[in-house]
């Protein structure tokens, strides 16, 4: 497969790329690593005008902790992040998701943090050949008026495949955007909208430069579960990660999230908040709070991914369940 | 050293005179090393690096498979880490270290890990085994004693419809152990 053809910029420095995404606008396409960017140029999803490469750019590398926080550069390698002792220590549900993105030789190397976090929404309608999708009219993701995944759907309804952004989602990130004018800091609940079309609020000319993530205090664990048909190279069907604090034997602090599901990862806010106070080995409440989730995922859920939308549901109940388990095992076995 | 030129070349004519795609022709210089030897060649943008290696090199040793990152069949080592070269823009190597498969071992005197293939019948059709060889060559830099969950877990980027894995495994772990032929009459 051939790609577009497309003027190449490759800018020396940050300000140098500000200035240039602020110039050329929407006609633009940043490329990290390049791992899924390519498929969409090649796949015709994309045509820019210009794809500006971040490879001449220093200091968006690298994890550092900070007051409390634990600062990803948007640039660093996934095998970083993976290898990296702040991570592993503090937020395993981050370690695992970036574990199960692709394949170590494929993506581990080339793919970064912030492109995970950028990973555009997919669907089994839409991520596909230019021959392929020639033979329909135009999704709603293709600025068309038809959803091939649900019918009469006013809006795209792809979704948001991303581990990353999954397991940064349960742990609570800010995204920090950089453009000519300044920065701007948004909590990774709002940089991601939800909405298939448009599924990140990053303006022409922005750039994701960093992830904040706080630091989970005291008896804190977290955890990712991901179901895919094959073990590696395989995006999510479902994936669900769970972040909490064990405080004297109760939960505390629960925050879940399930991606796979909609256009963004959905942060289950009242599932989580059932379980807050309740023992933790309470099977009860874990199942109900799992089967809570199953029914608030679902009601986002459509049939657009490898595999039947029933089983996508069904496993929901199942991940979340595992992950509120293996959390609570991190927090009291070797963090506690 | 290989130098290639063919810069130089604009749009003239109508298409230029109406402003289309003029920028489209565009070749811009890029200069990396191949095997240990330099090469400095004009292309377009939009190539791969796997386009640049098979068509302007003429190393054909490193196959395309889906062309997608999701058959491993392209792998080469990018400064001496896999990386798939279908979706590595040729660019973005500009003076990095590229290692093909036809950098491993001389005519007649294979690479170990080759020869430990060939011993282990780990090699049937071949396509894959390129790709396959240096996802591998890149797992034992990093890590040169893995385990049999290590080497599943390294290869997990690569398929192979042949073999089963199981072969490819063994001929790995017989390097790994120096206990595979070659090493033995050595």
């Amino acid at each position: 497969m051939i790609i577009p053809e497309f003027e190449y910029v490759a800018p020396g420095d940050l300000q140098e790329a500000l200035d240039c995404l602020a110039s050329h606008g929407e006609e633009a396409v940043v490329l990290a690593g390049g791992t899924d960017l390519l498929v969409r140029l090649k796949q015709r999803l994309l045509k820019p005008r210009f794809v500006v490469s971040l490879k001449n750019l220093r200091g968006l590398e690298g994890i550092h902790k900070k007051d409390g926080v634990i600062v990803l550069g948007a640039m660093t390698p996934l095998v970083e992040v993976l290898e990296s002792e702040t991570v592993g220590k503090y937020l395993p549900a981050l370690k695992q998701a970036v574990e199960k993105i692709g394949a170590p030789s494929i993506q581990h190397f080339r793919g970064t943090i912030g492109g995970n976090l950028c990973l555009d929404t997919r669907c089994l309608f839409y991520n596909q050949s230019q021959f392929w999708r020639s033979g329909r009219t135009p999704c709603h993701k293709d600025s068309g008026k038809t959803c091939y995944a649900e019918e009469n759907s006013d809006r795209c309804r792809s979704a948001n495949q991303s581990d990353g952004a999954c397991a940064l989602m349960a742990l609570g990130c800010d995204v920090v955007l950089a453009s000519t004018g300044g920065q701007r800091v948004l909590p990774v609940g709002e940089f991601l909208t939800g909405k298939g079309e448009s599924p990140f609020s990053i303006e022409p000319g922005e750039l994701v430069v960093e992830l904040r993530v706080p630091e989970p205090g005291e008896g804190a664990g977290s955890s990712f579960q991901k179901i895919t048909q094959r073990s590696a190279i395989d995006f999510a069907l479902v994936s669900a990660a769970v972040s909490l604090r064990v405080q004297g034997g109760r939960f505390g602090g629960v925050r879940i999230s399930v991606g796979g599901a909609g256009a963004a990862p959905l942060f289950l806010k009242e599932a989580s908040a059932t379980l807050v106070g309740k023992p933790i080995d309470d099977n009860r409440s874990i199942d109900a709070t799992s089967g809570l989730a199953r029914k608030h995922a679902s009601a986002f859920m459509v049939e657009n991914l490898g595999s039947s939308l029933e089983y996508r549901q069904k496993m929901v109940h199942v991940l979340v369940r595992r992950g509120i388990k293996e959390a609570v095992a991190m927090a009291t076995g070797c963090c506690g | 050293m290989i130098v290639k030129e063919g810069a130089g070349e604009s749009v003239t004519g109508p298409m230029a005179k109406r402003g289309i795609k003029r920028f489209m022709k565009k070749k811009i210089p890029l200069s990396f090393t191949v095997n240990g030897e330099e090469v400095e060649l004009y292309i377009s943008p939009n190539r791969t690096l796997l386009e640049v290696l098979r068509e302007e090199l003429e190393l054909t040793g490193t196959k395309e498979g889906c062309g997608e990152g999701v058959c491993g069949s392209c792998t080469v080592l990018c400064d001496g880490v896999p990386v798939r070269s279908c979706l590595t823009l040729a660019m973005e190597v500009d003076r990095h270290d590229i290692t093909t498969v036809e950098g491993l071992g001389e005519q007649g005197e294979p690479d170990p890990l080759q020869q430990s293939f060939i011993d282990h019948g780990a090699v049937q059709c071949g396509f894959c085994t390129p790709g396959m060889l240096m996802s591998v060559k890149g797992l034992l830099k990093r890590n040169p004693a893995p385990g049999e969950e290590e080497i599943r877990r390294g290869i997990s980027g690569n398929i192979c419809r042949c073999t089963g894995y199981t072969k490819i495994v063994e001929a790995v772990t017989a390097v790994t152990t120096g206990s595979n032929r070659k090493n033995h009459e050595g």
